[in-house]
């Protein structure tokens, strides 16, 4: 029944996208299953924003193509569209209209949304429908385009930094949104600089250099090819230490040492056997960690 | 000082297009007279059947001496220069202070350190160069035109001395309106009270001190090449000086961004109109469009009601003859006269449709597009839908203008005939859907440039044919233009085969912008 391919959401073939001379997108092979929350991560300028406006066919592909269920947005956008709801960086929207004639007008065009959800969306994100676009902050017109676009219940939501300018409160209606959604089955891509925000809601995550995928993996996998950090407190001065492979150590303190360590623990715990060891304290590096490593190291791809 | 070049600087496109066209007023009026009128007794009966017909008078406005080129001048360059002078210094003022502050760039120039009061400064010295700029294209025109230099200098410091009161004007409407429509349609109401006012004092005799409570009318008091009398030049230095003085008060009193009367920015929600992106367009574009199906209708009016002088007028040979150069058949009846000023409607009529390009552009630039095509909504159904709301508002404009003057005609007594007028507004369409569909192929292929292209296609086109003609150039050449292939309908006959091919061009050309709107990539500003 439902082939392998119709059950990507998303998936690229070599897409590419050049701008003049400047390359935006370098061959990207990207493959969202259905129902999978996928964090879109890079810096700015990285080629996030350029793969949303390809997979919608807003911007034509140099080389490569992009499909949405199958679909190829550049040649068929209107069935592409139908199972897609989008929320733009910034909103994009009538200045003269109000909360709630926006919402009436996008929700037509889509093909009608679930008016109760809706309702229920306003009242989570305490929107004032009465009030004409213009009169609202950006933060609050950001609102009107998330509401529209959840209110869709669409198949796939493709969210270019969607929370960029909503206070903390709206933030964490954002997540309880996106875990429903979840929840129903419907694919999330989410474009965001919020590292906790990603590491909160995604199950796997992308992260985007220069136009490339250079990591991709889950959170655990992801975690494995960062450092551990581990924290040793000695009763005295810190000893001196052989050095060890994958071992690095990364600060001295008056009785403190902190080892990352890339490779295996063993060797560093065998080396700390019969020294005088007080506390001893690990933890995984965040997303945050992952993310600028992979940003101080010069680019090679890591197979994720 | 740098302020004031910005500001200078994002004039420049308006400032420009006012001078040519103040220039070639200046210069076209007083050559054509001179051509005309050759003789003392042309001059003569050109006073008795124009200077006292009430229609014409409340156009151009009372004059002093039409026997000479210079009064004629006086009285037919500064009648219609002095409106559009005073349209210009609003739309300058607003264009400085309500929509920069709108924009949100205000904020970001005094957040450095730029003061209010100089910003304000800055865009009144702006303005003030802007206004030097026009005295200079008059001038520049009747001199020209073989006019005196002291009396043209006059005349063009007549003429732009309005500027000034209605830049204050448009200033004091920018204080109180809190979005740029909301001060022009303060601005306009002003303009249009002031040209009332003019209307009144020119029209009657018992009323005529009324002139000096209107701008217009103190640009008519300063008598350039009839005794001019520059002490009146007080008056709108006055009142410029008080209204500057007055939004600049204004202005302390109230917070960057907002307006003095409150904005309505809430409402319960209208449903209409919002169920496909063409029909939320024409939403969108109701004021505007009714802006010109108002505008072009009173003109529409006038000439009809205007027409009705010609019959009572012996017009000399000469100027049939100057007319026939043009082409444009017989212009002796009140029917000629109506068919050969409906050809300005064909000009208006096609920047209309230009305008309707430019305003699909702006939804694009603006990125409001994006939000719309990630929809399930075609590119083709989108462009499609604007390229037929502006036909369809086009079919309005012309139905209306040629209903309009067939009233302002029969009102008069002309003997012309209801279809016979409605003939002569749809003559107009073919020349403006032509222009739409080469306007929307320019967008599809280069939207940056379209609006450009677009207005610049149709402003040289119009140009052409008139030049070509007047100065004699070729058959084959002055044809080569659009606007040469239209017929000064109701005397000529409805060119029916040049309709048609205009017609299978435009809709070629839409044709192929839809198909060629579907390969580019979007691009905003």
């Amino acid at each position: 029944m439902a082939s392998p391919a119709t059950a990507l959401a998303i998936e690229t073939e070599g897409l590419t996208k050049r701008y003049g001379a400047t390359l935006a997108l370098d061959g990207l092979d990207l493959a969202v299953a259905a129902g999978e929350v996928y964090g879109y991560l890079g810096p700015n300028g990285a080629g996030k924003t350029t793969t949303i406006r390809l997979l919608l066919g807003l911007h034509r592909p140099t080389t490569g193509r992009g499909k949405l269920f199958g679909v190829d947005a550049w040649r068929d956008p209107v069935r592409a569209h139908r199972r897609v709801a989008y929320v733009a960086g910034e909103p994009f929207l009538w200045p003269s209209l109000t909360g709630a004639e926006t919402l009436e007008f996008l929700g037509r065009l889509h093909g009608g949304v679930d008016a109760a959800y809706r309702d229920l969306l306003v009242e989570r994100f305490q929107l004032d429908t009465r009030k004409k676009l213009r009169a609202l902050s950006k933060g609050n017109r950001q609102k009107v385009q998330l509401v529209a676009a959840l209110a869709t219940r669409a198949d796939l939501l493709l969210l270019d930094e969607p929370t960029a300018g909503l206070d903390p409160l709206m933030e964490m209606a954002f997540r309880q949104s996106i875990s429903e959604a979840k929840d129903r089955g419907q694919t999330v891509l989410l474009s965001s600089h919020l590292l906790s925000e990603v590491e909160a809601t995604c199950d796997r995550v992308g992260i985007l250099r220069k136009g490339r995928l250079i990591d991709q993996g889950t959170m655990a996998q992801l975690r494995q090819l960062g450092a551990q950090t581990i924290d040793v407190t000695f009763s005295g001065t810190p000893p001196q230490l052989p050095a060890l492979p994958g071992v690095h150590v990364a600060g001295t303190g008056a009785n403190t040492l902190r080892f990352e360590v890339s490779g295996e623990v063993t060797p560093l715990i065998n080396s700390l056997a019969g020294q005088p060891v007080v506390g001893l304290s690990t933890h995984q590096p965040s997303l945050e960690e992952i993310f600028l490593h992979h940003y101080d190291s010069s680019d090679g791809r890591v197979p994720g | 000082m740098l302020l004031a070049r910005r500001a200078f600087a994002d004039a420049r496109i308006r400032t420009i297009s006012f001078a040519y066209l103040f220039a070639a007023v200046a210069y076209l009026n007083p050559v054509s007279y001179r051509h005309t009128y050759a003789t003392l007794s042309e001059r003569l009966q050109f006073a008795h059947s124009f200077a006292n017909n009430k229609a014409v008078v409340l156009f151009y406005g009372k004059a002093y001496d039409l026997l000479t080129v210079g009064g004629y001048s006086a009285w037919r360059v500064g009648g219609i220069l002095s409106i559009l002078a005073a349209v210009f210094g609003l739309l300058a003022a607003v264009r400085a202070l309500r929509t920069e502050e709108d924009s949100g760039r205000t904020e970001l120039v005094l957040a450095g350190m730029a003061s209010r009061a100089g910003l304000y400064s800055a865009s009144l010295a702006s303005i003030g160069a802007q206004m030097a700029v026009l005295w200079a294209a008059v001038v520049l025109g009747s001199l020209l035109a073989g006019l005196p230099a002291a009396g043209s200098a006059y005349l063009a410091l007549a003429i732009a001395s309005v500027v000034p009161v209605f830049a204050g004007a448009g200033a004091v409407a920018s204080q109180f309106g809190a979005t740029r429509r909301v001060a022009l349609e303060l601005g306009g109401a002003f303009v249009a009270l002031t040209f009332v006012l003019r209307v009144i004092a020119d029209t009657s005799t018992s009323l005529s001190w009324l002139r000096w409570a209107t701008p217009l009318g103190w640009a008519e008091e300063l008598r350039p090449f009839t005794g001019a009398r520059p002490v009146v030049l007080l008056l709108p230095l006055a009142a410029a000086a008080v209204l500057v003085v007055l939004a600049g008060r204004l202005q302390d009193r109230r917070d960057v961004g907002t307006g003095l009367l409150a904005a309505v920015d809430s409402a319960p929600p209208r449903q209409r109109l919002l169920s496909s992106p063409t029909a939320q367009a024409l939403r969108g574009e109701r004021g505007g469009l009714l802006v010109w199906l108002v505008g072009v209708g009173a003109f529409a009016l006038i000439i009809g009601v205007i027409s009705k002088s010609i019959s009572s007028a012996g017009i000399s040979r000469q100027l049939r003859h100057e007319f026939a150069k043009l082409g444009t058949g017989s212009v002796i009846t009140p029917k000629g006269y109506i068919g050969f000023s409906f050809l300005f409607f064909v000009l208006a009529l096609s920047l209309f449709a230009c305008s309707q390009v430019a305003a699909a552009r702006h939804e694009e630039s603006d990125e409001r597009l994006e939000t719309l095509l990630a929809l399930p909504v075609g590119r083709r159904q989108w462009l499609g839908g604007r390229i037929g709301l502006a036909a369809g508002a086009a079919v309005a404009i012309s139905l209306c203008s040629g209903l309009l003057g067939w009233v302002g005609a029969a009102s008069q007594g002309v003997g012309i005939s209801l279809p016979m007028m409605l003939e002569a507004g749809a003559n107009c369409l073919p020349v403006a859907l032509l222009f739409l569909g080469i306007a929307a192929l320019a967008y599809a292929v280069l939207p940056r440039a379209s609006a450009g292209i677009g207005y610049g296609l149709v402003t040289v086109a119009f140009l052409w044919q008139l030049f070509g003609s007047l100065f004699g150039a070729p058959g084959w050449l002055v044809r080569v233009t659009p606007f040469a292939h239209v017929g000064a309908v109701p005397t000529q006959p409805f060119r029916i085969v040049s309709a048609a091919v205009m017609l299978a061009i435009g809709i070629v050309t839409a044709v192929a912008a839809l198909l060629a709107f579907e390969r580019r990539d979007l691009m905003g500003a």
